[in-house]
């Protein structure tokens, strides 16, 4: 029991070592705000509001202040077709679209809420990365593979990811340009930090509310489940070796000796339905509570119905076909009618399949299994925006002690920065210009798909190959 | 036996007493039919909007003028403010682009040349061979094959007012169609009854302009119908002048004299159609314009030209702020201002219903439902219902820690 309590000491001390990196945070994350208020004070927002790659049927703000005066008039929200958010969404930020002062700009409200958001989610990614460095070095020190070589430096990854997802120029762009995909990130944050730190109450709020704002998360029930039930971070008793973390169930099957043959996984996974049940009834909880208010605000000109068929049916029949970076509106601008709701299946699970394999393969790290979920979902999802590259590459920056191996690193940096760059030229030559068309536009979302799906396929096998060199490095200590 | 006396003069007392009721009954409803028979037309409906169907019915190139009376008379009414929505334009359209023509696109009115009438904005519905009696027919009693579109529609309703313009050939009760088939007096005026039984029309005013043309209207017996005739039986219509430039007549007498009157007024003035009609001299026209009032109940002095030429709207200035759908405020006003009994009646409700064996979980919905109906505002029910997630968020977490 003592060498337990030493030993969180000993990770909480060294990364308080790192407090010098916790004043770097702060100070970098008042520049990042002060840089987005500047950013809010030019003119027009500039024009980013309008662009494709900001702002999508589901996230522009102008369709939010639409649906707000639609419901002022005494009409549907979802009427006509315009807005096709949360009616939660619209109590919030609806009044904040139209309040004015004078000397502003248009929309200062809104843009301080989407800054507050990012700030928090940036917050909570650090604490995530926190309690996720000292899960590791527990479970390194428990399999005597930790070293001061370790150590990663002035900034832990927490640091280095809230920083990466406060400068990334997609999310400053996302922000910047008024649409509200931060506001859906913090609400995906919240539940991997609730997940990550074991407060279901928080974890399942975190999901209802970003499965309820954009539909996709709720295949994040699958990581959340497995990190707040698998006994992650608080092992049923002190020294157990079943520390399901980071390197897989074998090395501690050799370590115990003579359990090899007693193979039953759930033995040495910890995973205790009960706490199963405890996330699935808080979550149903939230659920009915969200549901209700919906009810409720939708009572006046509309049905549950109709706020269901107008958000999700919405996503999940693409029928917006105007352009953005993701794959589909090309493909379902040409295909017939009658292969229309084919192809809407084929499209949709290629989601959906993808879930179970990356599940059993990575049952091991829930939260590295989120961040590819994310990855996959805002890739295949119906109207990509920036905003929902700029989580999971925030993400990725929690892994950085992992994924150092990574290859065709600068490569997919090249490639991130050379889409950004040729995606607004394309779309300008298209639209504006008539000198190209939409295959121009297209071939530059195509080629960003191709990056992104570079960038998972490298950083599951970098993780794989440094669980595989785990194995082997221990096993060869163990030897020893 | 003193009961049967009473008897006797009390059923004949009301016998008589029930006669005179059903007799006034009678007479009342009657009346009543009368008058909506009679009323019905022209005083209840409001006048709603203005359509006007402008007929070229002559073709080839020495027939120019009556293709330039019809484009000068759609210039007109589209200036006073009838779009084209609500205009049907038939036309030949051999001229502007005939090769005689030496002005190729353009067609005059005058000698002078100052007004070009074909350009860019001439929506025209009818052309060439689709100006036949057959369709003019349709379009007046709008009975067409469902493939024709909107636009070659006469979609009046029954507040409309019509201004019905014809020009060509015509003669003793009839008019020459695009040199082939006629229009006869008595099937104008079949047309006319048959848009009055179908509500087609509040008012109509018919004005033709070819020889003879008052003949036309010998047949008319609608109501709400004025009708002007650039000539009577036995005189001829002349045309106004020649162009010696383009080669041929450009416009006819009567319809210059209109458009004269026309070319004076904006869309706000209020000159009567009494001026109108009293503004042909006869010795100009060198035929006697003839107008047939009979079948018009209103006075023409107090009828403005613009009544039938153009288009103006009534505005209604309002200050407060656009509403969509106004009346669906009246209901929430109710509840607002019957609340207090609302609010007794669930009480009261709830009481009794104690005393009833209800399922409880049906009650619970149903008060809760009243209550609902009697908070004044939902918006801010669902404010109150976001304010509080965050203590209850807070709550919980500090519960399972």
């Amino acid at each position: 029991m003592p060498t337990a309590n030493t030993e969180e000491e000993n990770s909480k001390s060294e990364l308080q070592k790192n407090h010098g990196g916790g004043g770097g945070f702060t100070r970098w994350a008042v520049v990042a705000v002060i840089f987005r208020l500047a950013l809010i004070y030019f003119p027009g927002n500039l024009n980013l509001s309008s662009r494709p790659e900001v702002s999508t049927p589901l996230t522009s703000i102008r369709r939010l202040a639409e649906g707000y005066w639609l419901k002022q008039s005494s009409m549907s929200p979802y009427a006509g077709s315009m807005y096709h958010g949360s009616p939660l969404l619209l109590s919030v930020l609806g009044p904040l679209t139209v309040k004015r002062i004078e000397g502003q700009p248009s929309h200062i409200l809104c843009s301080l809420v989407f800054v507050l958001a990012d700030l928090i989610s940036s917050i909570l990614i650090r604490a995530t990365g926190r309690k996720l460095q000292i899960a590791y070095r527990k479970s390194l020190k428990s399999l005597n593979l930790l070293n001061k070589s370790t150590d990663s430096g002035a900034l832990s990854s927490g640091d280095i990811a809230a920083l990466v997802y406060l400068w990334n120029p997609f999310t400053i762009v996302a922000c910047v340009g008024l649409s509200t995909s931060p506001v859906e990130n913090l609400f995906t944050i919240l539940t991997l930090y609730g997940a990550a730190t074991g407060l279901a109450p928080l974890a399942a709020f975190g999901w209802v509310m970003a499965t309820h704002l954009s539909l996709y998360p709720a295949i994040l029930i699958i990581p959340v489940n497995l990190s707040y039930s698998g006994s992650w971070f608080y092992p049923p008793a002190p020294l157990s070796p079943e520390y399901t973390y980071a390197p897989p169930s074998k090395l501690f099957r050799s370590k115990e000796h003579g359990k090899v043959g007693d193979g039953k996984s759930s033995q040495e996974i910890i995973f205790s339905w009960r706490r199963v049940f405890h996330l699935l009834v808080w979550t149903s909880l939230w659920s009915v509570y969200v549901l209700v208010l919906c009810s409720i605000s939708v009572k006046q000109h509309g049905s549950l119905q109709e706020m269901f068929q107008r958000t999700y049916g919405f996503i999940l029949t693409v029928e917006d076909l105007s352009p953005n970076i993701g794959v589909l509106w090309y493909f379902f601008a040409e295909v017939f009618d009658f292969f229309r709701d084919f192809f809407l299946i084929v499209f949709h699970s290629n989601i959906l399949f993808m879930i179970l394999p990356l599940a059993i393969r990575l049952k091991h790290r829930p939260c590295f299994l989120a961040f590819v979920y994310i990855a996959i979902s805002s890739m295949l999802k119906s109207y990509p925006s920036v905003g929902d590259s700029a989580l999971y590459l925030g993400l990725l920056g929690l892994f950085l002690d992992e994924l150092a191996d990574m290859q065709f690193s600068f490569f997919l940096f090249c490639g991130y920065v050379g889409v950004s760059l040729l995606s607004p030229v394309m779309h300008n030559l298209w639209i504006w210009r008539g000198t190209g068309n939409a295959n121009f536009y297209y071939a530059t979302a195509m080629a960003y798909a191709c990056f992104q799906i570079v960038l998972v396929v490298e950083s599951v096998s970098s993780m794989l190959n440094h669980d595989r060199k785990l194995t082997k490095l221990s096993t060869s200590k163990l030897q020893k | 036996m003193r009961s049967k006396l009473p008897d006797a003069a009390s059923s004949r007392k009301m016998a008589a007493s029930s006669a005179v009721v059903a007799i006034l009954a009678s007479i009342w409803l009657c009346s009543s039919i009368a008058a909506d028979a009679s009323g019905s037309s022209s005083e209840t409906t409001m006048h709603t909007n203005n359509w006007a169907v402008l007929v070229c019915t002559s073709r080839f190139w020495f027939n120019y003028r009556h293709m330039a009376n019809t484009l000068s008379l759609y210039r007109t009414v589209k200036r006073l403010g009838i779009p084209d929505e609500r205009i049907i334009l038939m036309l030949a359209d051999d001229m502007a682009c005939n090769s005689r023509n030496k002005y190729p696109a353009q067609v005059f009115n005058n000698e002078n040349h100052w007004l070009n009438l074909y350009g860019d904005n001439v929506e025209v519905d009818y052309r060439g061979y689709e100006v036949t009696v057959e369709n003019f027919l349709r379009v007046l009693t709008g009975r067409h094959e469902s493939a024709v579109p909107r636009s070659k529609r006469l979609l009046s309703d029954e507040g409309s007012h019509i201004l019905l313009y014809m020009t060509g050939h015509g003669g003793d009760e009839f008019l020459k169609f695009q040199d082939s088939e006629e229009l006869q007096s008595h099937d104008l005026a079949d047309a006319v009854k048959q848009m009055k039984e179908k509500h087609r029309f509040k008012e109509l005013l018919i004005m033709v302009d070819t020889c003879q043309a008052a003949t036309l209207f010998n047949q008319l017996h609608s109501p709400g119908v004025l009708a002007i005739a650039s000539s009577m039986k036995g005189e001829n219509s002349y045309s106004h002048h020649l162009d010696s430039d383009v080669g041929v007549s450009v416009v006819d007498r009567f319809t210059f004299y209109t458009l004269a009157f026309f070319e004076r007024l904006n869309m706000y003035d209020n000159a009567s159609l009494s001026r109108l009609f009293n503004s042909y001299d006869p010795n100009l026209l060198m035929s006697n314009a003839y107008y047939r009032t009979d079948l018009y109940q209103r006075n023409l002095q107090e009828v403005p030209v613009t009544n039938f030429f153009g288009s103006v709207m009534e505005t209604v200035h309002t200050d407060s702020a656009y509403r969509a759908f106004p009346q669906k405020n009246t209901p929430r006003e109710t509840r607002i201002r019957t609340g207090n009994t609302a609010e007794d009646d669930s009480r009261r409700s709830i009481l009794t219903d104690m005393t009833k064996a209800e399922c409880p979980f049906t009650r619970i919905v149903s008060s809760l439902e009243s209550k609902m109906e009697t908070v004044g505002n939902l918006d801010s029910l669902v404010n109150y219902g976001l304010v509080m997630i965050l203590p209850v968020l807070v709550v919980s977490v500090w519960l399972s820690t």
